[in-house]
């Protein structure tokens, strides 16, 4: 799991493109969106397509992502469970 | 000054070609959304509103030659620009009438690039089709059938609202008495690219639309033209037609919110609605029927209709979206819904909002769910609502009942105030004008400053270069200013992330796209960020016209500071090259190889120039003060004028600057060392000004769709220091002392040209 998240936060930094950023920047379990990371709309579509891109995980509608996007760690739980590749 | 009126109009669309067929679909409340058959793509399973025809249909449909290429997208304006002039009875009783045509369009010859950029980028086959990319060149290829009558052709590019754009732009110069008459509309064909790309904002319904309901779930691309005829109604009387109905009222605000959303309580929606009603004189109650811009996505349609209801109040007139029957034909959606618009006041009918059940939570209207026939439809309101919150109102009503358009005002001056530059000289500054940098290589990027002072990195990390050019510039040449028009002219727009985003779909096979380039692939993306920066919610348009792109920006802006509409605005010329882009306009003859020195450029013995990325913007003001640059005295945009008819205006100019040819200093001219481009310039000096010192700056700034941009910057520099250096006479010459006026002259392909006079 500690793999995927630093992983995960790699992509993160790379897909959207936060120059600077290391993945020792970002807390695991801080919000994504709003506070913590203060992410927006596109980065959640941005994510939707790292995570079909990177581990075949297609969501139907972005408001799936809601709950997905809390954090890096329930991101990453959710990848673990539902990845197919 | 009467009203401006509508003489004519045509269309294609999911509803077949002509208003015949539209008209007896939308009144059958037949939709027009079905599967694929035509564009090749693998997402097959996206409803689309597709034209009924294949590319070969549509030519068969119009006679276009077997022997020579086209792109869908003016193919299909062809067929509607003919309906609409055969409709206005144009070529028989317009002799001698300045028309202008406009046309919006977005992804231009994006289809066929799409199928043949490996060829672009690999081998020889195909590459015509890469002149044909831009926007511009789409609408010159619609045009040309009837290239003889029009004195005035432009292209308007902000995404979804550019048909409506068009339409106001005409009835401006209608209204300045700029032209007389205005085929205004546009066009825009189904692409791969375009598919995709509403599919990375997981915006495209995968079930036929439902606009306005409460379980709607996105939006189906549709594809399609339309052009209205405008004319003021004692041109029409004279030339014995009976008009349509009326252009009553129209708005054009920036929502300055979002890229891709609107803001939730439909700021730039309200704004445009407010402003058309306004210029209308009409009151909110006199509305009978709204023709939504109704996308039907969960955004859109709620916001829209948020802003409907700050309007209209409880009592919101019947609403509905004919997106449920075409799909949204983006570019063109504003030309084919104010021709549905026109329909609907003609015949007495409201189309149906197809699909729709529930009502939005927050709205307290629901849309007409069946076609229904009133008495007295009199005055129709239709939205167009484009990508960065280009949010565009206008209002049509039938002819009994026209409310007179306010006449233009009493003319005002116009200046330049200030101008920001980033190119290949040193940014931000007018260093060049004392130390010009020599260039060594015909492809540079630009000499851009350290844009870590100027962005956070969260904002910075969306922004491609030339969007952060832009800015920069526009928040330089602004100060302290706070614009109430922000206008672009840009050929190409953010090709970078265009190109990214296109290569990325060729390559993965339509998978894994990223939204952030699709976004920054929109002409308009610049203007508004500019505003979304700046927090500015007035008019915003961008022009994509190839070498007149900032010249059409020009324009419009002296036309609206020029009669009293706005006190300033900021407009720019922005342009971008990539290195792939590069090499393939070198495959067409645009740039040279090798030697770039001014005495290699001057010899103008070979094919191309050398390419400059190009970003400026500049305030222009109705109101001097120390820091002012220059007046511009008078600026006339002409498309292929025989030489009379220059000389003519070249004429008017002088006299209305109280001047003679003697007078002017010197004439300032996009010599860039391509040859075709050459003898047009130097054609024009002889015929029109020949003893007047020719004045060049694309030795310095390069070749670009936008260079013009730095002609008037070079020229108005010239007025304000008092001098003209020697390294900008095209001729060598001992520099200039003290000069007062100066003619600016830029063409493009000797088809689109602009003559500029400034005054110091």
């Amino acid at each position: 799991m500690e793999d995927l998240i630093l992983e995960l936060k790699e992509g993160i930094i790379d897909v959207l493109n936060l120059e600077g950023m290391t993945p020792a920047d970002i807390d695991e379990n801080a919000p994504l969106f709003g506070e913590g990371l203060g992410l927006d709309s596109i980065d959640a579509l941005e994510l939707i397509v790292l995570m079909d891109k990177n581990y075949g995980i297609k969501l139907a509608n972005a408001e799936q992502g809601k709950e997905i996007f809390k954090s890096v760690r329930v991101m990453a739980e959710y990848i673990q469970a539902n990845r197919t590749k | 000054m009467g009203s401006i009126v509508v003489t004519g109009m045509g269309i294609i669309s999911a509803l077949g070609a002509g208003k015949e067929s539209t008209l007896r679909m939308l009144m059958a409340g037949e939709r027009a959304i079905a599967p694929i058959r035509h564009l090749q793509t693998r997402h097959k399973d996206l409803p689309v509103g597709e034209v009924p025809y294949s590319d070969e249909e549509l030519r068969a449909l119009i006679g276009f030659p077997d022997d020579r290429i086209i792109t869908r997208t003016s193919l299909l304006g062809r067929v509607a620009l003919r309906e609409a002039i055969e409709d206005a009875h144009l070529t028989d009783t317009a002799d001698g009438k300045r028309i202008a045509f406009i046309s919006g369009n977005t992804v231009g010859g994006m289809e066929k690039s799409e199928r043949y950029y490996h060829d672009f980028r690999t081998n020889e086959e195909h590459k015509e089709y890469i002149a044909m990319h831009d926007c511009g060149a789409c609408t010159d290829l619609i045009a040309e059938e009837y290239a003889g009558k029009f004195s005035l052709i432009t292209t308007i590019s902000t995404a979804c609202s550019s048909a409506a754009n068009a339409i106001i732009l005409g009835a401006d110069l209608i209204r300045s008495g700029q032209v007389d008459m205005a085929v205004v509309g546009g066009t825009e064909c189904l692409s791969a690219f375009h598919l995709n790309g509403f599919n990375t904002l997981m915006i495209l319904d995968p079930q036929p639309c439902r606009p306005f309901d409460a379980d709607r779930h996105g939006l189906n691309l549709g594809e399609g033209a339309a052009y209205l005829v405008i004319e003021r109604a004692e041109s029409a009387c004279e030339r014995n037609i009976k008009p349509l109905c009326v252009l009553s009222g129209y708005g054009n605000a920036c929502d300055a919110y979002h890229q891709t959303a609107t803001s939730p309580n439909g700021e730039g929606p309200f704004l445009a609605m407010r402003q058309a009603l306004e210029q209308s004189g009409l009151q909110p109650s006199d509305i009978d029927y709204i023709n939504a811009h109704g996308t039907g996505t969960g955004n859109n349609d709620e916001c829209e209709g948020i802003a409907m209801m700050r309007i209209f109040g409880d009592t919101v007139p019947p609403v509905s979206s004919t997106k449920s029957y075409t799909g949204h034909t983006t570019s063109a959606a504003g030309g084919v819904e104010s021709v549905i618009s026109i329909l609907a006041l003609q015949h007495q009918f409201i189309p149906a909002n197809i699909g729709f059940q529930n009502a939005i939570d927050k709205h307290n209207f629901r849309p007409v769910d069946h076609v229904l026939q009133p008495a007295g439809l009199q005055h129709v309101l239709t939205n167009s609502f484009g990508f960065g919150g280009n949010d565009s109102s206008c209002i049509f009503s039938i002819p009994e009942n026209a409310a007179p358009v306010v006449p233009f005002p009493e003319t005002s001056p116009c200046y330049i105030q200030s101008v920001a530059q980033i190119s290949i000289q040193q940014p931000l500054c007018d260093d060049w004008f004392d130390m010009p940098v020599p260039h060594t290589q015909p492809y540079n990027e630009s000499n851009d400053p350290d844009y870590k002072n100027h962005f956070p990195p969260m904002v910075a990390r969306r922004l491609g270069k030339l969007l952060k050019r832009a800015i920069v510039t526009a928040k330089q040449a602004l100060g302290e200013t706070i614009p109430e028009a922000i206008i672009t002219g840009t050929g190409l727009g953010c090709i970078e992330n265009t190109e990214k985003f296109l290569v990325s779909m060729l390559e993965n096979g339509e998978e894994y796209l990223q939204p952030t380039y699709f976004m920054q692939s929109t002409h308009n993306t610049i203007s508004s960020q500019v505003a979304l920066q700046l927090q500015c919610h007035g008019y915003n348009c961008t022009y994509s016209h190839r070498g007149t792109s900032f010249d059409s920006g020009l324009l419009d802006a002296l036309t609206q500071i020029r009669h009293g509409r706005i006190r300033n605005a900021l407009v720019g010329g922005q342009e971008e090259m990539t290195p792939a882009y590069f090499e393939m306009l070198g495959k067409i003859g645009y740039w040279r190889n090798g030697d770039i020195s001014p005495d290699a450029l001057r010899a103008s013995d070979r094919q191309g120039s050398f390419s400059g990325s190009c970003s400026l913007n500049m305030l222009l003001t109705n109101q001097r003060d120390g820091n002012t640059l220059c007046a511009i005295h008078d600026m006339r945009m002409l498309y292929q004028p025989s030489d009379e008819e220059m000389r003519n205006i070249l004429q008017e100019m002088l006299n209305r600057a109280g001047i003679t040819l003697s007078d002017v200093d010197a004439v300032v001219m996009g010599i860039s060392g391509d040859n075709d481009n050459d003898l047009v310039y130097k054609d024009f000096h002889q015929k029109f000004c020949p003893n007047i010192p020719i004045v060049w700056y694309k030795h310095l700034f390069g070749e670009s769709f936008c260079a013009s941009a730095f002609g008037l910057y070079a020229g108005a520099v010239c007025l304000h220091r008092g001098r003209i250096p020697n390294h900008l006479l095209y001729h060598p010459a001992p520099e200039i002392q003290n000069p007062h006026n100066i003619l600016v002259f830029n063409h493009f392909k000797n088809k689109d040209q602009a003559l500029t006079l400034l005054s110091k």
